[in-house]
């Protein structure tokens, strides 16, 4: 399947003579040099692909330029050099207008800080999408209200804006992006602004909305929780650049430079490992030899956990087909939480138990 | 450093907008003169009460009934002053600046707020337009679109402009970006992002420039007063000029009221026409509950209601004033032909103008007059806007205008005089009988002289010559100021018995009403007296040979002005006409004296 979404060799730079200075970065110089001159590099040469229904992630601190890029990809911002390609079509290449009916069809947005208009009801709000379209009133409220319910705000369709609370107030935001039918969707931190719980609540209902939903979407953010939590494939940004594109545990298990290693430290590894990270693949089998409980490759590390600890023996983790393709001895599990991976030290009591002297 | 030739680049600038763009100030004038003519007719048309009825209810249905009965006492009020022709057309005027202002200023706003470069070129321009004394804007304005509504409005709307750009602008940048960018991102045109996003949640920044255009406007109607646009700014020019306190104070009631409904108004339909504003009106009224006092008509009601009020209004305005018919005799040499006079509030400039406006009407014409400051008399009568000015004191007070305008202007001769310019002091300061006499007396007169405007010639002489003559420079200081100032203080400093040094001239009522004493001028230095010179457009003696002839054979005794003077003051304001009529007929024989008729004797001979 080809990808949905692909940005080539993207470029944004702020300042005098644009083109001169990504001439000047490809040939090497850096980010520091043009900053110099008065010139600011938002995002230097970032190249990804992203499938359909996946949800891509990117990864940064505030200042690496991530949301120029999000912003270039529906054509906000114009790319200094470079293409973007949505469903093969090169948006880098459409006037104004065309790149208006693109953004007003195939691809939506959510914000930051909800952007909701506070001259509009939720309803309205909800329905601006297919306003813009010139869907017929009764249509784009029939619409607006599906996609209200979809996240949960069914009956609060009269209500104004300002009336709900931020995470309510956010799906006023998903639903507006979710009603127009827009097979893209970008979201620029979007759940940054609420608090923690809630943020929580959001990206739970986001995930359950995308198992039905399968859209493609593009999620920007700074926490590497968010990331690892949401995304299909995250790329890690830092000034300006990609500096990893991968699987939550391909950043995770095998960070490229000492920059990712060191933003990866304070992650909680428990929510993040599943069971095709961990397993012992050297042990396979047709299938399971008892009944007990079994796990998937996506079990979690705490599910991994809490089977373990009902099982007397290995976990078993099989595929779709009920075949054994690893095991995860409880070895493991414990070693994975002390960072540790090499193989138990022999004990010098011979039954290899100690013993607890009254 | 070189002297920057500034004010010369503007003059001749000025002179050469005036002389080839012409065409286009008459299309401005004749524009804003429609619109003048027409919103000012539909707000005579109706009786009074029941026009400040429409404007109740109006204000009922945007603050409710305690502003729309409020509102009722104070349209009541202005009418019993009987200021309201005077307020409607104040109300026309700033109705009719206030729209050419915001048809300008909204979309200069709007345009300033998407582009940085636009901004940054109009902001010097808006500060210069504001902050630029208005009377420096006011005789260019009469220069381009002559004496009355036109030059008032366009001053006026000048003046008020700068809010409305500003307001707007501001309004759309403070718009949320990101409100913005969502629009965007949903493939919003941008100008439906203007309509649908900016332009609502701006619309309360914007309603207060409207707000603050309106202000600026009717603050500006004053000063519009004094070129001739009539009006309560009128009403206060014309009281001010005479020192005439209880009028002045009436037409400032009268400006205070439109000001105070107009501003209450404006503040209510901001909120009702915008969608924020109502928002948050709705819930005001959800927590306070209904009383009666904060009911408010439904707006079908209230439009039915103002539109019912309307009809009748309408209905009465049908029968309105008809124009009477025009006597045919051979006395009627005018033939209904319109002259314009236009006149300085000083008591003989008022009596001679409406002792000509008298003749004239009894000789068929048709005769307006309208006060000014001498500066736009003189400006109107010598690019044609007036006829004629009855009060020139030429040669040595109105030297300066003369200097400027006298090749423009036709001297029809001096009608009397000599006058004389004297300083005088109370009666009661005793000791002091001649200039001579001031030597050595600053401590008692606190060093002071109070004069008037600085531009009168009568200053410049009194500081550059009799001063020195009488060697009392560095003893005293010539305090300039206006003339209403400077009867204000001899008025005070007369009733506390102070002493006190004024310029004055004579002929002056000041000498009717208070004892004074002329200071002697034992070493001529005031020179001699002027004559009091009738000054015409150019070509007006030939447009109007008759009156031209009357006009140089005209004039009048010392006997005949102060008699003719104090029954004008004894009929008082606003029946000047009815004691030139009074005296005319205390003295036979005046009317054909000043305009003969051939026609008459004709007339008489045809009767034998």
């Amino acid at each position: 399947m080809s990808a949905r979404l692909e940005a080539e060799h993207l470029h944004k730079v702020f300042g005098r003579r644009p083109q001169e200075s990504v001439e000047r970065l490809r040939q090497g110089a850096d980010r520091e040099e043009l900053r110099a001159d008065g010139i600011t590099a938002a995002v230097i040469d970032a190249s990804f692909t992203v499938e359909p229904g996946q949800i891509f992630v990117v990864m940064g601190l505030s200042g690496s330029g991530k949301s120029t890029l999000l912003r270039m990809l529906n054509g906000l911002l114009e790319p200094t050099a470079g293409h973007v390609r949505f469903d093969g079509q090169d948006l880098t290449a459409l006037s104004d207008r065309e790149l208006r009916q693109v953004r007003a069809k195939k691809i939506s947005m959510v914000f930051q800080h909800f952007a909701l208009f506070p001259h509009r009801s939720v309803l309205e709000n909800a329905a601006y999408g297919l306003a813009v379209q010139g869907v017929p009133r009764a249509e784009r409220e029939k619409r607006a209200g599906e996609a209200l319910a979809l996240c949960g705000l069914a009956g609060w369709e009269k209500s104004w804006p300002d009336e709900l609370s931020g995470g309510m107030q956010q799906r006023v935001g998903l639903a507006r992006a979710l009603a127009t039918d827009a097979d893209l969707l970008l979201m620029d931190e979007s759940f940054s602004a609420l608090d923690p719980l809630i943020r929580r609540d959001m990206q739970d209902q986001l995930l359950e909305l995308q198992r039905t939903l399968k859209k493609t979407i593009v999620f920007i953010t700074h926490d590497l929780n968010e990331a690892m939590r949401l995304g299909d494939r995250i790329a890690v940004m830092r000034d300006g650049r990609i500096v990893q594109t991968g699987s939550a545990e391909d950043i995770l298990l095998r960070p490229a430079n000492d920059y990712v290693a060191s933003f990866i430290q304070d992650v909680d590894r428990s929510r993040v490992l599943t069971a095709s990270a961990l397993m012992d693949t050297s042990v396979t089998a047709g299938a399971p030899l008892c009944a007990c409980e079994t796990a998937t490759r996506d079990t979690t590390f705490a599910e991994l956990c809490a089977i373990s600890a009902r099982l007397s023996h290995r976990v078993s983790v099989v595929d779709e087909d009920n075949k054994v393709i690893g095991v995860v001895p409880r070895q493991r599990l414990v070693g994975f939480l002390g960072d540790e991976s090499a193989e138990p030290a022999p004990c010098d009591s011979p039954e290899g138990k100690v013993i607890a002297h009254a | 450093m070189p002297r920057l030739r500034l004010g010369d680049w503007v003059d001749s600038g000025v002179d050469w907008l005036v002389a080839h763009m012409g065409w286009l100030f008459d299309a401005i004038k004749a524009v804003v003169e429609g619109m003048y003519d027409g919103v000012n007719a539909v707000l005579t048309a109706p009786e009074p009460l029941l026009l400040a009825g429409i404007l109740a209810v109006l204000a009922w249905w945007l603050r409710g009934l305690v502003a729309g009965v409020l509102g009722f006492a104070g349209f009541a009020l202005v009418d019993s002053l009987d200021l309201w022709d005077r307020a409607m057309s104040t109300l026309a005027l700033v109705l009719v600046a206030t729209v050419i202002a915001l048809v300008i200023s909204i979309p200069l706003g709007i345009w300033a707020a998407r582009s940085k470069a636009v901004s940054a070129a109009v902001r010097p321009v808006l500060d210069l337009l504001q902050t630029m004394p208005s009377m420096v804007l006011l005789i260019p304005a009469i220069l381009f679109f002559g004496l009355g509504t036109a030059a008032g409005v366009i001053a006026t709307l000048i003046f008020a402009l700068a809010p409305g750009v500003r307001m707007t602008e501001l309004g759309i940048r403070q718009v949320d970006a990101e409100l913005v960018e969502a629009a965007e991102a949903f493939g919003t045109t941008p100008r439906d992002t203007l309509l649908r996003v900016q332009l609502p949640l701006a619309l309360p920044t914007i309603m207060a420039g409207i707000n603050q255009v309106i202000m600026l406007s009717l603050s500006m109607v004053v000063i519009a007063g004094m070129v001739g646009t009539g009006g309560l700014g009128g009403a206060v020019n014309e009281a001010i000029g005479q020192l005439d306190i209880g009028f002045g104070f009436e037409a400032g009631v009268g400006i205070v009221v439109l000001a105070i409904y107009l501003d209450r108004i404006t503040g209510a339909l901001g909120a009702q026409i915008s969608p924020l504003g109502r928002r948050t009106a709705a819930k005001a009224r959800a927590a306070g509950g209904t009383k009666v006092w904060n009911h408010r008509p439904r707006p079908v009601v209230a439009v039915a209601g103002v539109a019912v009020l309307a009809l009748v209004a309408g209905g009465l305005g049908v029968f309105g004033p008809t124009a009477g018919t025009a006597e045919a005799s051979a006395t009627n040499v005018g033939k209904g032909k319109e002259i314009k006079l236009g006149y300085i509030p000083w008591d003989e400039g008022i009596a001679s103008t409406y002792l000509w406006k008298e003749l004239l009407e009894q000789r068929g014409f048709k005769v307006t007059t309208t006060q000014y400051a001498a500066g736009p008399l003189y400006t109107g009568v010598a690019t044609g806007q007036l006829d004629f000015q009855t009060d020139a004191w030429l040669p040595t007070t109105h030297a300066e205008y003369w200097k400027k305008y006298g090749n423009r202007l036709e001297d029809l001769g001096s009608w009397y005089g000599p006058t004389s310019l004297e300083l005088s002091v109370p009666s009661y300061v005793k000791g002091v009988d001649s200039l001579e006499d001031l030597k050595g007396n600053a401590a008692k007169f606190k060093g002071r002289i109070i004069g008037i405007e600085p531009s009168a010639g009568m200053m410049g002489m009194l500081k550059d010559k009799v001063l020195k003559e009488y060697g009392l420079q560095g003893e005293y200081d010539v305090v300039d100021g206006s003339t209403p100032a400077m009867l204000a203080e001899l008025k005070r400093a007369y009733a506390k018995k102070e002493p006190v040094v004024v310029t004055l001239w004579s002929p002056h009522w000041a000498y009717s009403d208070y004892d004074l004493n002329k200071l002697k001028d034992p070493k001529g230095a005031w020179g001699k007296g002027d004559g009091v010179h009738t000054l015409a457009r150019k070509g007006f003696a030939a447009d109007n040979p008759e009156v031209g002839k009357w006009l140089k054979d005209f004039s009048m005794t010392e006997r005949q002005l102060t008699g003719l003077e104090s029954q004008i003051t004894k009929a008082g304001k606003g029946k000047e006409q009815d004691a030139v009529r009074t005296w005319l007929k205390q003295n036979p024989g005046l009317l054909d004296q000043w305009a003969p008729v051939a026609g008459s004797e004709h007339k008489s001979q045809a009767a034998g």
